[in-house]
């Protein structure tokens, strides 16, 4: 982390945390995912002044939660979008896009104010804010964000049926 | 990132660092998100405005997809959960989906078969029927 001097006094080991939060909290990565919270400061090194500028970088190690998807895994996720090319689905900060050649034959796209994917005899239905069990078959990471592909065609997948809402 | 071409959650590839971090199901993360929240509501007057838009959508995430909201069931589950030699992911995967029956927790985390620690049928089932007792209690 480097820290401008105008940040050195009392308030150092505060500042830099709150900087620390700020610069690292949001971020992802291919390696770890995205980074959701900082949980702790382990340790936090000496400073060392750069040359020229009066900037100090202090080497920080810290905890924090991170989400990464992994190929392969089965998670929950939420509708935010239906089109006839499939359905895309948030975990969290995570985008997910299930195609419709991967979702159950019998699972019809149908248009209108409310698209959505239905069975023949309609009694299941997906459509924006359904949840939904889906396996990630792979992802992408860019610089700002991780994206998936998923797949709902496997056994036990699909939309939760939670009875409790019912 | 040479691993990502092998990466394959259902034979727990998921890399060295994974496996030996711990992982924590969507109610602990819940408890550890809530909490820091409430410290950022007391020490600033807009805590909206000072987390990411990644902790706002975590959080909404992890509330709604929380199987169990009583902090002492969330220790149960895990505790029960630790004494069948899982490993961090496939203790999480399965108290976050809470499958029903074996042949489902066997789909949602096939590795538990596939290592040979012997995990049969059977501790499966006792292990499932374990955790729905804690749900009914909650």
């Amino acid at each position: 982390m480097q820290l401008h001097p105008r940040y050195f006094g009392r308030n150092l080991r505060d500042n830099l945390v709150s900087k620390l939060m700020k610069d690292v909290e949001g971020t992802c990565s291919g390696r770890h995912g995205f980074v959701v919270a900082v949980t702790g400061i382990e340790n936090i090194g000496k400073g060392l002044i750069r040359d020229g500028t009066g900037f100090v970088t202090f080497p920080v190690k810290y905890q924090c939660v991170v989400f990464r998807p992994f190929k392969g895994e089965i998670l929950e996720a939420v509708v935010t979008m239906v089109n006839k090319m499939g359905f895309f689905a948030e975990a969290g900060p995570v985008q997910i896009f299930v195609s419709n050649h991967l979702i159950p034959d019998d699972m019809e796209f149908q248009s209108g104010d409310m698209p959505n994917y239905t069975t023949s005899d309609g009694s299941v239905k997906i459509q924006k804010d359904s949840e939904v069990r889906l396996k990630i078959i792979g992802t992408r990471v860019d610089a700002t964000e991780i994206f998936c592909i998923g797949t709902i065609k496997d056994d036990f997948l699909g939309v939760i049926n939670d009875p409790t809402t019912v | 990132m040479s691993g990502e071409e092998e990466e394959n959650a259902a034979e727990l590839k998921i890399g060295d660092e994974f496996l030996k971090a711990k992982c924590l199901m969507n109610c602990e993360v819940s408890l550890i998100l809530e909490h820091k929240y409430e410290q950022l509501q007391q020490t600033s007057d807009d805590p909206t405005n000072s987390v990411s838009q990644v902790f706002e959508k975590s959080l909404q995430y992890v509330k709604r997809f929380s199987r169990y909201k009583n902090p002492d069931a969330v220790r149960q589950v895990r505790e029960i959960l630790a004494r069948y030699q899982l490993a961090e992911f496939e203790l999480c995967v399965l108290g976050n989906l809470c499958p029903e029956t074996v042949e489902e927790a066997i789909a949602m985390v096939p590795s538990i078969k596939t290592r040979g620690r012997a995990q049969d049928d059977e501790a499966i089932e006792k292990m499932l029927n374990d955790l729905s007792l804690i749900k009914k209690f909650e």
